[in-house]
């Protein structure tokens, strides 16, 4: 494998919240839903990537309501990329610094280059070209917002969407009464399963936000391809008042429906691993997509979440997490 | 042989529809002006200083960076440009220091821009 | 030093992207043109030419990778056939709105169903309202001569458009042919380095391709329509450049053989043309006057230049090497845009088209002898009895 050795930023871990870069990246001034948990993600890697940050946003919430019109919240350079070819956009442009930085047009630092799309744009759509990039070496972190649809055109199903979620393709009916009959794909597994080049994945959410910029930074001083999965909750296709955005991602991981982890060199490095998960319920019961299923249905989920766990609790929990100023039981 | 033939004629775009050479645009600096939120809420948080730990809690949860440290004066302070009243901030405060009030309550309450965008 | 050397179109058309020190390539596999990808892997892994060879997953993603590229600002190279073509469709608006003129190089191919490796227009010309620079070769000199001009005029700050660069599938692509390659004072002095518009960076921050609200929808495209005004007199300029420093005689948009004297005439596109003009010397040892005009771009079409070049001739015989099922003519796609061009004349010469080398056969000289037959007809019976002949069917 060739190595890359092109000068780029090592970004140091951040300790506290007093510690994280002031300048916002992802500026205020964007059509997004109130409480948007994409649009929380989006700020909390831009405030980590800094300002050498080129992203590649493919269609999505993420690009269409960041920026109607003719405007973009991104202080930082910024080029849409079609849903199908986020991968694919981000190589070309990591080629072309390299290219740059050999023929001595770019003497600057090598730029972090990080795609942010959408669960479609990174499994579903975006999959083939997701997958070229991760084969390939580059040196790409792509990141994968997870707000469970595809958000953007109405609250579609994804192949992340939670079995028993209502969307507007997955209706509850007499015949299909849970909704959705598939169980979603692993995203992080996806990319650990096959990719030989990739360096680093991980998952986070916007509950850990100190977690989640330092997953970021990271990532981005690897000197090749990584991935992150991002919980990024979504009040308006999973119905819950949007105050609750972050209290969902926090109840995402107390029982078990999300799990926090690091993949580096084949190793696995858990961390919030609860000492006793909540039911699955404490988790659906505040969100009308799930608000049509029966106890059977919710029955069917908790098997699928404990299966999920089982590796979890055999594994060893390695270094405490950067404690959050406030812990919820 | 050939009369005169028709020509392509111009395409005049009016400066005020144009859109930029490829439709790339600058980058903003701190904020987009161009996409003003503050009218979208309809409470708004309050602070009480005193209850306010300055734990940034609610700096690192507003998707709109609406609150800033100001380190100096050792306050936090509400941008009301782009608040949106998700409420996210009151509902994380560990320590109660944030209520949701009314816009209506107040003077400047319930934007109205010249222009939606 | 001008090399000559005997090479195929694939390799001729490599030769050019080397010789423009493109800086970006992304591969994929497809016939006919896989051999242009072979040869750069070739000059990459010698370290002949310094760039990036990318093996993209497929043709869509060839495109965005080259898309990525020329919006960092370095000189992207691609290429396909057939149904590739067809696969990276969603890409080429993007890249002609967006103003990234990287090159694709197209050896075409006949569109599935089902598999047939052979030579057809049709998979280019499906692009042709995407807004990129489109045209056809029919040699491998004027690949490699094209490759070059194409960079040269897509990478004009008046025109920023990306550009396909066509050859016919095995008949250019893989039959050697002689071929003089420029030396690199040459082509310094015809081609400039690409100087990106706004390209990606960190120390100038832009954002590329914002939603935009419909009303600012017609603008966006009257923007895109309105760079083709502006684009022949490039073309002429830098047809002009090429012919002085590298020798070379092209017409800027229609090769025109026998053409001034013509009473009926070929029009025709790509490299059955050479067939064409043995046939138009046959018959005017026979005592009709033929003649030909071959266009070398089919955007932007050269509407007045092809009605100047035409108009006194009394019959055309479109030689169409694609298809447009449905159509107006029920037969290609050549005939609409030829017809269109002749429409405004006081004298408008009868035209029909013949159906001809599809899915890669040959066109004979025995056909061009009955294309003429068919002409000749026309101009005695003062009509055109028919929009299209099917040669051999």
């Amino acid at each position: 494998m060739q190595a890359f050795n092109y000068k780029f930023q090592q970004l140091e871990p951040l300790k506290s919240f007093k510690r994280v870069p002031v300048p916002e990246m992802y500026v205020p001034g964007h059509r997004t839903c109130a409480g948007c948990g994409p649009a929380l993600n989006y700020r909390l890697v831009a405030k980590a990537a800094g300002k050498e940050t080129i992203f590649i946003g493919p269609t999505g919430c993420m690009y269409v309501a960041n920026s109607s019109y003719l405007c973009t919240p991104y202080a930082v350079s910024w080029i849409h990329a079609q849903i199908t070819n986020g991968g694919a956009v981000a190589s070309g442009i990591e080629a072309a610094f390299k290219v740059a930085a050999r023929k001595g047009r770019n003497t600057g630092v090598f730029p972090n280059i990080i795609v942010m799309a959408g669960d479609g744009g990174s499994v579903d759509i975006g999959l083939q070209a997701m997958s070229g990039m991760m084969y390939r070496n580059h040196k790409v972190l792509f990141i994968c917002y997870d707000n469970e649809s595809y958000a953007n055109t109405g609250i579609q199903t994804s192949p992340t969407t939670p079995y028993g979620a209502k969307t507007t393709f997955t209706p509850p009916g007499k015949e299909i009464p849970e909704g959705k009959v598939l169980f979603p794909k692993d995203p992080p597994q996806l990319v650990i399963g096959g990719h030989p080049a990739v360096k680093y994945v991980a998952t986070t959410t916007i509950a850990h936000p100190l977690d989640l910029m330092n997953k970021v930074r990271k990532a981005l001083s690897q000197p090749g391809p990584t991935f992150l999965h991002m919980l990024a909750t979504c009040p308006k296709g999973w119905l819950f008042p949007e105050h609750l955005t972050k209290e969902m991602a926090r109840l995402a991981v107390e029982t078990g429906m999300w799990t926090l982890y690091e993949w580096e060199n084949g190793t696995y490095k858990y961390t919030n691993v609860p000492k006793k998960y909540k039911p699955v319920n404490e988790y659906m019961k505040h969100q009308g997509r799930f608000a049509h299923l029966k106890p059977e249905h919710i029955a069917k989920m908790q098997a699928f979440v404990d299966e999920k766990i089982k590796n979890v609790k055999q594994a060893i929990a390695v270094a405490a997490p950067v404690p959050t100023a406030r812990q919820k039981a | 042989m050939a009369k005169e033939l028709p020509g392509y004629g111009t395409i005049d775009v009016p400066k005020e529809r144009e859109v930029p050479f490829g439709a790339v645009t600058e980058a903003p600096v701190c904020t987009q002006q161009l996409f003003i939120t503050s009218n979208w809420r309809i409470v708004r948080p309050v602070k009480d200083d005193e209850k306010c730990t300055r734990c940034l809690i609610c700096y690192m949860s507003c998707p709109d960076a609406c609150w800033i440290f100001k380190e100096e004066e050792d306050v936090m302070e509400w941008v009301s440009d782009f608040c949106k009243g998700c409420q996210i901030c009151i509902n994380e405060c560990p320590s109660d220091a944030l209520t949701a009030v009314p816009e209506l309550d107040f003077p400047d309450g319930v934007v109205r821009l010249d222009k939606p965008f | 030093m001008a090399k000559e050397l005997i090479m195929t179109g694939c390799r001729a058309a490599a030769e050019g992207a080397k010789a423009a020190e493109v800086e970006v390539i992304c591969s994929f596999p497809i016939r006919p043109y896989t051999a242009i990808m072979m040869e750069l892997a070739k000059m990459v892994a010698d370290g002949e030419l310094n760039a990036e060879f990318i093996h993209g997953e497929g043709e869509h993603a060839q495109l965005s990778v080259v898309l990525g590229a020329a919006a960092s600002g370095a000189r992207a190279y691609t290429g396909s056939s057939g149904v590739g073509v067809t696969y990276a469709m969603e890409i080429y608006s993007p890249m002609a709105g967006g103003r990234y003129p990287a090159q694709m190089a197209i050896a075409d191919r006949t569109l599935d169903p089902p598999g047939d490796f052979g030579s057809e227009h049709t998979d280019a010309m499906c692009t042709r309202d995407q807004g990129w620079l489109l045209g056809w070769a029919d040699s491998p000199q004027e690949v490699y001569d094209n490759t070059l001009i194409n960079y040269r005029v897509g990478e004009d700050h008046r025109v920023m458009l990306p550009q396909m660069v066509c050859q016919e599938g095995y008949f250019v692509s893989h039959i050697p042919d002689k071929v003089i390659l420029g030396d690199q004072s040459q082509v310094k002095k015809f081609l400039p380095p690409y100087r990106p518009i706004g390209p990606l960076s960190t120390t100038k921050p832009v954002s590329h391709g914002p939603q935009i609200r419909p009303d600012q929808g017609a603008p966006m495209d009257a923007m895109r329509a309105a760079v083709f005004l502006d684009v022949p007199k490039v073309i002429e300029e830098a047809t002009a450049d090429f012919n002085r420093i590298f020798g070379r005689n092209y017409d800027p948009f229609v090769d025109q053989y026998k053409l001034a004297d013509a009473e009926i005439a070929f029009f025709i596109m790509g490299a059955h043309a050479n067939t064409c003009r043995k046939a138009v010397d046959r018959l005017r040892k026979q005592g009709v006057k033929a003649g030909m005009a071959r266009l070398r771009w089919v955007r932007p079409w050269p509407t007045h230049q092809l009605a100047n070049a035409l108009g006194h001739v009394k019959a055309i015989g479109v030689v169409e090497t694609s298809t447009s099922y449905g159509g107006a003519m029920r037969g290609g796609n050549l005939i609409h845009e030829l017809r269109a061009s002749l429409y405004d004349l006081d004298q408008r010469p009868l035209v029909t088209s013949f159906m001809a080398g599809l899915g890669g056969e040959t066109i004979w000289p025995a056909d061009f002898d009955y294309m003429a037959k068919v002409l000749t007809e026309m101009v005695k019976e003062k009509k055109t009895k028919r929009y299209v002949y099917w040669i051999g069917m």
